[in-house]
């Protein structure tokens, strides 16, 4: 899910605001963040206290909001066990278990670091091996630091740096480590659907144990991990993980927009730092519009880029994102429709590769016609909207939700109040809502 | 680096070798200084949640069976098995295979948090195992450990699920963790006492055994 924050300051009102230069002299340059988001005027770091799910914590956007967060427990047992609320028992969300835990102390022997680009490729080759998809390092830049109080997840990370500012912490601590997995493909065809759930569930759960080991090994390593500090759409942009999309993504070279953005480590660990990376989201995200097509809220623009608190980017509207999340609980968690008809959501095959480094080698005046052909041949063969039938565990997409039925093949098993269902064949994915539904309870600005 | 050709894994020379990597060794041997900051630690020490209050409408155990798998492999479990555990008094419902009688020659009395509660004793035995490229026995690093970790993620999220569909899980460490991983058919026992796989060998890691009374089919014991 995308995060817009939410926090606006008084000079950016979507138009042009470069004001003169008002940054302290030791802090550094505004960095390149690649072609897809560029930082153009002052950026006034945002509390992630204010951010979408404490804002609802706290009960500040409204009843239906709060009680779906907080006081809805989801019918779906995988759902209990996976999602970060809607568990019946906090006891079984492992990502509950982890994050709660995080007294370990800095080893007092500190490992010495003769050649930083060495430990860099040490520490991308411990999170690949301990099952992360995507490894990359960014120079840490007080603009990608949130303000204020520390994020915690459990009320209790106190460290000895929670009241140092953005521009302090970033001259203790210059590097942030992003390690993140993504979602399986083929269970994200059954987005809106608790197949797709689980596909964004359970690797955001594997990817929250990934981070919390490493930030362990870095801490034995005898250095600082920070957590709760960075912000993590940009240190993505800015280690190369991806380019910031029209959907508020930052979309993989290999993954496409499939991948989680979780809780960076802010380090003191010397490392060398990734580049931002071109890999032509930016030249297509212009012209294709999939996803604002798609979203059924229509959250996501379909003009131009806006600047938004010093930054020019594609700025979705957070609030209607979040307001479907009540009205669907019943049947799916995470929409994810953005995520999924993305043109670079596909396969990790050969084809894709190669159509990722044809666009990205492609000079750029040329590049919009090639995206041109590539939005027709994903049109073509994978349609405006996903509508694949998937089958996982007792799980059909093929079921319209709120029906009971069992379509298991081969069970003889007798069913309290629902039947076997004869609608065992076709390949049609039932997908609610459809976006003409939401029309009537999603209000949009204008 | 490592170059795959579907079920061929050759070594590729790279910059990211393990060999050009002063740290590796460290990674995999070291042990923690302080334990709080292991995952595996965590896991270990956290709680056993509730059982949902009302049962999950289920298939038939060959289908329930087949689902676990399923969702084990997802989480990320190389090889999976189910075992039948052995009664301790002799029930109506005595399965009668072989497996159940020469499995409580091994294990007298299997082990489970439901003992002593006045509880049913387990039925079944759901015993998952990754791929350990480092035996997690004799390396203590958090690298070395990385297999134990994975199989603490599996058993925990397994057995939090099955306890969701209103069953009783408990997934617990267990001397005889190979023993019943062979007798679920993932392997043999070699004459050192060790589990071997023929996917694996015995680079494996059998986690956490997941003890359930939810309605499972147990496979056949590779023999």
């Amino acid at each position: 899910m995308a995060l817009t924050l939410d926090k606006r300051p008084e000079a950016a009102n979507g138009n042009s605001s470069t004001k003169p230069d008002q940054r302290a002299p030791d802090i550094p340059p505004p960095p390149y963040l690649g072609r897809s988001v560029r930082i153009v005027g002052p950026v006034v770091n945002v509390d992630m206290n204010q951010s979408p799910h404490p804002k609802n914590q706290r009960g500040e956007l409204g009843k239906p909001l709060f009680n779906w967060y907080r006081n809805t427990v989801s019918k779906d047992p995988l759902t209990r066990v996976s999602a970060p609320n809607h568990f019946a028992d906090r006891k079984q969300f492992l990502t509950s278990v982890v994050n709660r835990d995080n007294k370990g102390k800095i080893n007092p022997k500190r490992m010495p670091v003769a050649d930083p680009a060495a430990m860099t490729r040490h520490i991308k080759a411990v999170a690949r091996y301990m099952g992360a998809d995507v490894v990359a390092v960014a120079q840490a830049h007080p603009s990608f630091l949130y303000a204020g109080s520390r994020y915690v997840q459990d009320g209790t990370a106190e460290d000895a740096y929670q009241t140092s500012s953005p521009a302090d912490l970033v001259r203790k601590f210059p590097y942030v480590i992003v390690a993140t997995t993504a979602w399986d493909y083929d269970k994200l065809q059954a987005h809106r659907h608790h197949i797709g759930d689980s596909a964004y569930h359970v690797s955001q759960m594997k990817g929250v144990v990934i981070l919390k080991a490493l930030e362990g090994y870095i801490k034995e390593l005898g250095y600082t991990a920070l957590r709760g500090v960075v912000t993590p759409q940009a240190a993505g942009v800015a280690s190369g993980v991806g380019e910031l999309g029209r959907n508020g993504l930052v979309i993989n070279k290999t993954f496409g927009a499939r991948i989680h953005m979780p809780d960076p480590i802010l380090t003191d660990l010397p490392l060398a730092a990734d580049q931002p990376v071109d890999i032509g989201v930016e030249d297509f995200c212009k012209i294709c519009r999939k996803c604002a097509n798609t979203c059924p809220t229509n959250s996501i623009p379909f003009g131009d880029k806006v600047v938004h608190n010093g930054i020019e980017k594609y700025k979705i509207n957070w609030l209607t994102c979040y307001k479907l999340r009540p009205y669907v609980s019943d049947h799916w968690g995470s929409c994810l429709t953005c995520a999924t008809v993305c043109p670079f959501t596909k396969p990790n095959v050969w084809w894709r590769s190669l159509t990722v480094s044809a666009l990205s080698t492609c000079p750029i005046p040329a590049r919009p016609a090639l995206v041109r052909a590539l939005k027709w041949i994903d049109d073509r063969f994978w349609g405006v909207a996903r509508n694949n039938r998937v089958r996982w565990l007792s799980y059909d997409s093929g079921i319209k939700p709120g029906e009971q039925a069992c379509t298991v093949a081969g069970c003889t098993a007798s069913h309290d109040g629902k039947a076997h269902s004869a609608q065992m064949v076709g390949d049609a994915g039932y997908y609610a809502p459809l976006k003409e539904n939401t029309n009537r309870f999603v209000k949009r600005d204008a | 680096m490592t170059l795959r050709l579907g079920p061929l894994t050759l070594s590729w020379p790279g910059r990211d070798s393990r060999k050009n990597d002063p740290y590796w060794d460290s990674f995999i041997n070291t042990p923690p200084a302080d334990l709080a900051n292991t995952v595996t630690e965590m896991i270990r020490n956290a709680p056993e949640g509730n059982i949902f209050p009302t049962k999950a409408d289920i298939h038939t155990p060959e289908i329930t069976s087949s689902h676990v798998k399923e969702l084990a492999k997802y989480l990320g479990a190389n090889l999976v098995g189910i075992a039948s555990l052995p009664s301790p008094l002799p029930s109506p419902k005595e399965r009668g295979d072989s497996d159940a009688s020469s499995l409580a020659s091994i294990l007298p009395s299997p082990p489970g948090r439901g003992e002593g509660e006045g509880l049913e004793p387990y039925p079944f035995a759901v015993v998952c195992a990754v791929r350990a490229e480092y035996d997690p026995r004799t390396s203590p690093g958090i690298g070395g450990q990385v297999p134990v970790q994975n199989g603490l993620f599996i058993t925990f999220v397994l057995s939090a699920w099955i306890r969701e569909l209103g069953f009783r899980a408990a997934a617990a460490p267990d001397l005889n963790a190979e023993k019943l991983a062979a007798v679920a058919g993932l392997g043999k026992i070699d004459a050192d006492g060790r589990l071997v796989t023929p996917q694996y060998g015995n680079q494996v890691h059998v986690a956490n055994i997941i003890r359930t009374d939810l309605p499972l089919e147990p496979d056949s014991s590779a023999t």
